[in-house]
């Protein structure tokens, strides 16, 4: 599990945001997770839960989006939604993507 | 007081690109091949670095990361090799800043391997600038192992499945093991293993080779 990680790295980034608005408390952060990410949001919420106590950003929501990858044929470039290996066509599909962790927006009362 | 919501635009991983990066530029003016091996506790990580050593003749140095304790790199070091051990504390897995740490006694190797810390899931997310990803299983897992942790063999360029001699003992079927692989990366290369009995060994070891070549030639 290294939802404990990430979620350190959330709050650090968070709380340097709030430190340059001089922030008194930060309410929600908007991120972005690929889906190829292994995180699983209940266990990062909670690690975030934890390692925000007794900080401005304690008991802040974590809203969270997930990403898709793209997958698409290195042959003849058709996409899909799914992750897949082989194409209809024969050919390898590429995926590309989906393994990004964004902070989008950190909302705060200032 | 009033609510304000500031744009950010900060990617978590970005620590972990840069440090992978950085990595990776010194790997390339030192023309080291890096393998990081990664895989199940108790998959045969540490015995194949410790056999492929004494089998080639390249100069080779490894890292050997675990959670506690020092096991892996004093096997490694009877081997009479540059070692280093990275103990992660806490963390599941290495990532590209502790080994950043480290590199730079290795600027005279020619193969650094990196054993990753014994897990499936964890490492897949942690870029640590190396050329080859290696994924090891052994049938004892079971021979559902390879399906339940697919994101791990997508990333990977060889795929170790090894004991296979005791497949019998444990009632593991090694064509579903070796068929779940091909299915979820069919650009890796497979190989069916027994370490103590030498199976896939040979073929482990030329494709060691050709990648030595390959990096030589290409850079």
């Amino acid at each position: 599990m290294h939802e404990m990680s990430f979620a350190m790295a959330l709050l650090e980034n968070a709380l340097r945001i709030g430190e340059e608005k001089k922030a008194k408390r930060i309410s929600k952060i908007r991120i972005e997770i690929g889906e190829l990410l292994l995180i699983n949001p209940e266990q990062l919420r909670f690690c975030f839960e934890a390692v925000s106590k007794n900080t401005i950003a304690e008991n802040a929501e974590l809203e969270i989006e997930f990403t898709k990858a793209r997958v698409k044929c290195s042959i003849c470039g058709k996409e899909y939604d799914e992750i897949k290996n082989i194409c209809e066509c024969g050919g390898f599909i590429e995926v590309n993507g989906g393994k990004e962790m964004i902070i989008k927006k950190v909302e705060m009362e200032v | 007081m009033h609510k304000i919501e500031v744009d950010a635009k900060i990617d978590v991983l970005s620590l972990n690109k840069r440090y992978a990066k950085e990595n990776r530029e010194f790997f390339r003016k030192n023309n080291i091949l890096v393998i990081n091996v990664m895989g199940a506790i108790g998959s045969g990580k540490t015995l194949l670095i410790e056999k492929t050593i004494d089998s080639l003749g390249y100069k080779i140095g490894a890292i050997l990361g675990d959670v506690v304790c020092k096991a892996d790199y004093d096997r490694i070091s009877k081997h009479k090799v540059k070692a280093k051990a990275i103990n992660t504390g806490k963390e599941c897995h290495l990532d590209a800043h502790l080994v950043n740490h480290v590199i730079d006694e290795f600027d005279d190797v020619d193969i650094l391997f990196i054993e990753n810390v014994g897990n499936l899931i964890c490492p897949v997310d942690f870029d640590l600038g190396e050329d080859i990803r290696v994924v090891m299983v052994s049938v004892t897992e079971g021979d559902d192992v390879v399906a339940k942790h697919p994101e791990i063999f997508r990333i990977a360029d060889v795929i170790i499945i090894n004991k296979v001699g005791l497949a019998k003992f444990v009632g593991a079927n090694v064509e579903k093991m070796f068929n779940d692989a091909k299915d979820l990366n069919p650009k890796a290369k497979i190989i069916r293993m027994d370490l103590k009995e030498g199976i896939g060994f040979d073929e482990w070891l030329d494709l060691v080779n050709s990648y030595v070549s390959r990096h030589n030639r290409e850079g």
